[in-house]
């Protein structure tokens, strides 16, 4: 489906927007998610994304797109005052990201707590800084990366992957060219 | 779930005796054409049990179905659970979240016991080899007998390797001497062993590693 309309909210207003937004009549809370922007210029932190949609006429659905920058280390408004289930969703994103949730309440009075990863399991893993150490540590026979692993063709001198969770050359072997 | 209710699972029983009492202690000195008798009939009805945990599972559907009908194999995908079947199918992306469950599955099927490991994820954790949270394949955590390749493999591939497990049958001896190198030599896990409730928090030294091998010698990349 088709997102009608973007809107950048200020951290502040968070939960007072989308509150509004399910006055106005986007009563369905379709997904919240973040997204990492740690790397950015200016205001680094996390965007948090909220897809709210308008269901009271059919087949003329309407949408509304949410986006707030969160700065890292910093709380974040729950939202599951507003829609329960945005619970499910701030759990995911808390440990995906590492984002916490102001007065999260699901009900269980349990607090945010894992969703999806296994029980046990250590770290953020949609963050940028997180490493995928499996590419250091597991032995593959043949090319992680387009271009390598060839070595009878001489594969042109591409340039290192340089991609977010790609371990560097400090974390031990990888391949023939590093 | 860490909720605090806990399902409360009726807890399996220890085995205790050696895997060779239960097999029989007949069996090793049975003559060779009761060996291939038994053989015959084991690798002709195979009770499968399929794992499916992602797309593979459907071309794992389409192989049982009328036009590849592993059936005509002796491979029967009836199975009412773990405990009834042989021949149990890994079709899928395996990830930690879920290795205890097969692990404890697999561990409820009766000896002897077979795996196939049907495509590219099961095998070796596939196109998600650097994930965090899937495990480099279904044999660091159970052991492998056929291994499918593929992504998926079509079922023919599937026909193939079910042909080359029943070969492996074929040619087994049935002295329980591979048996114990199997399970019992590595380990004297049953059902019993791992009757860690599966809603609870396992405890952190685990029977099975969830990361591979660490930083090997140079030259990762051959």
């Amino acid at each position: 489906m088709k997102v009608t309309e973007v809107r950048e909210v200020p951290f502040g207003e968070w939960s007072s927007t989308v509150l509004h937004l399910r006055e106005e009549g986007y009563r369905y809370f379709d997904w919240l998610t973040a997204v990492d922007q740690t790397d950015a210029v200016d205001d680094a932190g996390f965007d948090l994304v909220c897809h709210l949609l308008d269901v009271r006429e059919p087949r003329k659905l309407t949408s509304v797109l949410l986006r707030t920058r969160v700065p890292d280390g910093v709380a974040a408004p729950s939202l599951t005052g507003i829609f329960a289930g945005a619970a499910w969703h701030e759990r995911e994103t808390h440990e995906m990201f590492g984002v916490d949730f102001d007065g999260f309440d699901d009900g269980s009075g349990l607090g945010l707590r894992p969703l999806l990863l296994p029980e046990g399991f250590e770290g953020t893993p949609l963050r940028k800084s997180f490493v995928l150490a499996a590419r250091a540590s597991k032995p593959w026979p043949g090319a992680k990366e387009p271009g390598e692993g060839h070595e009878s063709t001489k594969a042109p001198g591409r340039r290192r992957v340089q991609a977010p969770g790609v371990p560097g050359p400090e974390w031990g072997p990888r391949g023939v060219e590093s | 779930m860490a909720n605090g209710r806990e399902i409360d699972l009726p807890m399996p029983t220890v085995r205790h005796e050696d895997i060779r009492v239960r097999l029989g202690a007949v069996s090793e000195h049975a003559p060779r054409p009761i060996k291939v008798v038994l053989n015959w009939g084991r690798r002709y009805s195979l009770w499968v049990f399929n794992f499916g945990l992602a797309c593979c599972a459907i071309e794992f559907i389409a192989a049982s179905m009328g036009s590849h009908d592993f059936i005509r194999l002796g491979v029967i995908p009836f199975a009412p659970g773990p405990r009834q079947a042989d021949l149990m199918v890994v079709s899928g992306t395996v990830t930690d979240k879920m290795a205890p469950a097969i692990r404890r599955l697999y561990d409820q099927m009766p000896e002897p016991k077979y795996v196939i490991s049907f495509g590219a994820c099961s095998n070796s954790g596939g196109p998600y080899w650097d994930s965090y949270s899937v495990t480099k394949g279904v044999d660091q955590i159970v052991p492998v007998d056929v291994y499918v390749p593929g992504c998926p493999p079509r079922p023919e591939a599937l026909l193939h390797g079910i042909i080359r497990l029943q070969e492996q049958i074929a040619s087994e001896r049935l002295s329980t001497q591979r048996l114990r190198g199997r399970y019992a030599g590595s380990r004297v896990a049953s059902a019993g062993d791992v009757s860690r409730p599966l809603l609870r928090r396992p405890a952190p030294t685990q029977a099975f590693p969830t990361v591979p091998a660490g930083p090997t010698a140079a030259g990762g990349g051959e």
